[in-house]
């Protein structure tokens, strides 16, 4: 491997805090939706990364990895078709606009 | 691999550290472009350079998955929602809520400190690292021993599909 493990991990990191602040900040419902799929890549970057160093037959966490893009493409199916949904109905997505349930 | 440095061994170097800050700018702008998008760009940015990173990790086969699923069906999937919904063009629709100042400092917090602990930690020497795991090992272990988690899988998806179509069905 031509660098060392840890920078991998510090990559993963930043893009974790990134889609974090994503996620509590963004105003357009897609744009949450983005900020979960950068979470997501930060968490299979790290599976890989430790699956190097793990006594197994390395290739646990790319499996791991496997099915976490798996279950994000699902993710991001519904999703959509909920964002599609509610903007028929209310025409718009943005996430503090959709309120019908605070008192 | 040799201990010495070669110039191979540090133009890898240099690609990595270029391809990171590539990943990481792509992300930023996913989440702070105002035009969506734009955002759906950079986060196809982001998605191109982890991609990329699987590749310095030497696994090859989840880089070629992560370019068919996520660049090629997730991002797809993601702009044509935005073309369907967004008024992305519009300026006037602010990009964040009003938790942009706390939020801020709580993913520096967590980030900041998972950088702190990558760097306290005693890693493995490189030569400990395990050995890249070959394609026919991948094939192998999805239908021995993780077969249930992949049907389990196929029948997540499957349930994906039908909700989906459910949910966004006109009335």
């Amino acid at each position: 491997m031509p660098v060392p493990l840890p920078h991998v991990l510090i990559v993963s990191a930043g893009l974790f805090a990134i889609g974090f602040f994503g996620v509590l900040t963004r105003r357009n419902t897609i744009g949450i939706l983005m900020s979960i799929e950068l979470i997501l890549n930060s968490a299979n970057l790290n599976l890989v990364a430790f699956s190097r160093i793990w006594k197994g037959t390395g290739a646990e966490g790319q499996m791991a990895a496997l099915l976490v893009i798996g279950i994000a493409a699902a993710g991001a199916v519904v999703g959509l078709a909920l964002v599609l949904a509610i903007f028929r109905h209310r025409n718009t997505i943005a996430a503090d606009e959709i309120r019908l349930l605070k008192g | 691999m040799p201990d010495a440095i070669g110039p191979f061994d540090l133009a890898a170097k240099a690609a990595f550290y270029a391809v990171a800050a590539g990943t990481l700018a792509g992300a930023w702008f996913a989440v702070s472009a105002r035009n969506l998008f734009r955002a759906a760009l950079g986060l196809a940015l982001a998605l191109f350079g982890v991609a990329a990173l699987y590749l310095f990790l030497e696994a090859e086969f989840l880089a070629v998955t992560q370019l068919l699923v996520y660049v090629g069906a997730i991002l797809t999937l993601l702009v044509f929602g935005v073309m369907l919904t967004a008024r992305i063009a519009d300026p006037s629709v602010a990009r964040w809520n009003r938790q942009a100042a706390g939020a801020s400092v709580l993913a520096a917090v967590i980030g900041g400190g998972l950088v702190w602990a990558y760097l306290q930690t005693p890693w493995p020497a490189e030569t400990a690292l395990a050995p890249p795991v070959p394609l026919p090992a991948i094939g192998r272990m999805i239908v021995s021993g993780y077969l249930l988690p992949f049907e389990l899988l196929s029948l997540l998806l499957l349930g994906a599909l039908v909700g989906a179509l459910y949910v966004a069905r006109k009335e």
